[in-house]
């Protein structure tokens, strides 16, 4: 198969997928009483996050059709007014200034386009105070790359860089699925989502380009179709992307004809709640997926 | 004794003479191949896994200097006059038989024969016939981890030139096993691996904390143990 096939491959597997985020948004809503404190941040605030993610990479490429384009502008528009359009990230993070959830949720609004200049105000403090609640380091790197994002706060990106597995580059057997997931995020965030191949350093860019395959291979051999969405993002996200035909295409035949995208081997059972609960994250790493590879493929990249 | 006895008495003498020979390179004098003939029961079952066995019996002598002596090889002469080695495979299974056998051939003519015989040595086929495509390296992998016995020095030839080349590929295989938790597989990779570094060849990881690895949890099976112990000698471990 040639880049053709895999950009069209590319295309209806992140399209179907934007679509079926859209078409059940309302599922991940926040419960009508919902205030600064959540609860359970991951029941609908880490979900709404995450679609927000996806749409926002969406506008960010601007590789998609009006049509998407319109999809994900208001899938960034509805998430955005789940957060009381920035006000109850502004209220949690006021009230737990430690926290770096609020930050990392609102960059993916700022990058679209939706600022809050209260919360900025306080995040630049946040950011200048320079204490936050102990976090592995390749969620530092996520608190990093939203400081880029929103543009407060200065990093020091290669010691952050040095402190994550990844940039150790350990024996690529001495890995498991936890930690698979600790690689895709560092290449994300070093990477900003594949806007900056270049910020992955040329020692662990070698790292990943020889062990990638290896890895896509042994967890698609498991049915790990979360943690293989995310390594199909990684190849896309190197310096001369990685699009192997014949994984992009094993990945879109899983998707449903609804466009939801499974996240392991097991059934799919339940109702369209639970199936919103167990397979939304899997769906919005096709949306990404999908959307970053086209996009590189498009400007010439692969 | 029906076919099946006969494969598990071939198996079980198989894995008494590894033992052998990985005694042998744990320091614990020679492989004694006479001495196995003699408390053989059935000359015949044991010459079958003398053939078997092939080109690491050979092991001690090119990674521990701990040499055959005149009539050991005469006994892996013998097993080949009796056994005679594969010639025209058309299986995946014959095709992996014939390069073992030829590289054991290749060792005793190398040392032992008075004049190397050319048409015994002569590689069976291309590198690619047994191997497959680089490119689909899972498969490749298992069928260099099927030819372990070659991954000794001297025996060189196309199936280790073409291993040499790929120092990618086979570490990828190598992880892939141990990843999967083939141990099996993974001892036998890590012996190439262990080979390459030995031969100077710049590989994209460390061979010995793989075959560590791999070692503390293959268990007891000594033919898997020998592939270690060749690799542990190779990259210079002093105990194996």
């Amino acid at each position: 198969m040639t880049g053709s096939s895999v950009a069209r491959i590319a295309h209806d597997l992140s399209t179907a997928a934007l679509d079926w985020l859209h078409a059940n948004r309302e599922r991940g809503a926040f419960p009508a009483d919902t205030g600064a404190d959540l609860g359970d941040p991951d029941s609908a605030y880490k979900p709404l996050g995450e679609t927000a993610l996806a749409a926002s990479l969406v506008l960010r490429e601007g590789a998609a059709g009006s049509a998407q384009l319109r999809t994900a502008r208001e899938l960034v528009d509805f998430t955005w007014q789940q957060m009381r359009e920035g006000a109850l990230l502004y209220e949690r993070q006021l009230r737990y200034p430690l926290l770096t959830d609020p930050l990392e949720t609102y960059a993916h609004f700022a990058r679209s386009g939706h600022r809050h200049d209260e919360l900025e105000e306080l995040l630049t403090h946040c950011a200048a105070v320079g204490s936050m609640v102990e976090v592995v380091p390749n969620r530092r790197l996520a608190v990093a790359n939203a400081h880029r994002t929103v543009g407060v706060g200065a990093d020091d990106w290669p010691s952050l860089t040095r402190a994550t597995w990844l940039g150790q580059t350990p024996p690529p057997w001495a890995i498991d699925w936890m930690t698979g997931y600790s690689v895709t995020h560092t290449v994300f965030h070093l990477t900003d989502w594949g806007a900056r191949p270049d910020g992955l350093p040329a020692d662990m860019t070698a790292y990943v380009t020889d062990w990638l395959p290896v890895w896509i291979d042994i967890w698609s051999e498991v049915g790990q179709w979360d943690l293989v969405g995310e390594l199909l993002i990684v190849g896309v996200c190197l310096p001369r992307p990685r699009l192997d035909a014949a994984e992009w295409a094993r990945l879109a035949a899983l998707q449903h004809a609804d466009g939801m995208v499974p996240r392991d081997g097991e059934p799919v059972t339940g109702s369209p709640d639970q199936r919103f609960l167990n397979h939304q994250h899997t769906t919005v790493v096709a949306t990404v997926a999908g959307t970053l590879a086209l996009s590189r493929l498009l400007n010439g990249a692969a | 004794m029906n076919p099946a006895e006969v494969r598990v008495r071939l198996a079980d003498a198989a894995t008494a003479l590894a033992g052998r020979v990985l005694d042998a390179l744990r320091g614990a004098g020679a492989v004694g191949l006479v001495d196995y003939m003699d408390a053989c029961p059935d000359e015949a079952t044991a010459l079958g896994a003398v053939r078997l066995l092939g080109a690491d019996l050979f092991a001690p002598q090119l990674v521990a200097d701990r040499l055959l002596d005149a009539r050991e090889a005469a006994v892996v002469a013998e097993s080949f006059g009796t056994y005679p080695p594969v010639i025209g495979a058309s299986s995946e299974e014959q095709r992996v038989a014939a390069w073992r056998d030829w590289a054991a051939v290749r060792l005793l003519a190398l040392f032992y024969g008075p004049e190397p015989d050319a048409a015994g040595v002569a590689p069976p086929d291309n590198a690619a016939a047994v191997l497959g495509r680089v490119e689909q390296w899972p498969l490749w992998s298992a069928a260099v981890a099927r030819l372990s016995p070659l991954a000794l020095p001297e025996v060189g030839g196309p199936v280790v030139a073409a291993v040499v080349a790929e120092p990618l590929a086979l570490t990828r295989g190598a992880s892939r096993a141990v990843l999967r938790r083939d141990y099996p597989t993974a001892a036998r990779l890590a012996r190439w691996t262990a080979l390459l570094a030995h031969l100077g060849v710049e590989l994209p990881l460390d061979p010995a904390p793989l075959v560590e690895h791999v070692r503390l949890r293959v268990g007891a099976e000594p033919r898997l143990l020998l592939d270690l112990a060749v690799a542990r000698l190779l990259l210079g471990s002093e105990a194996v």
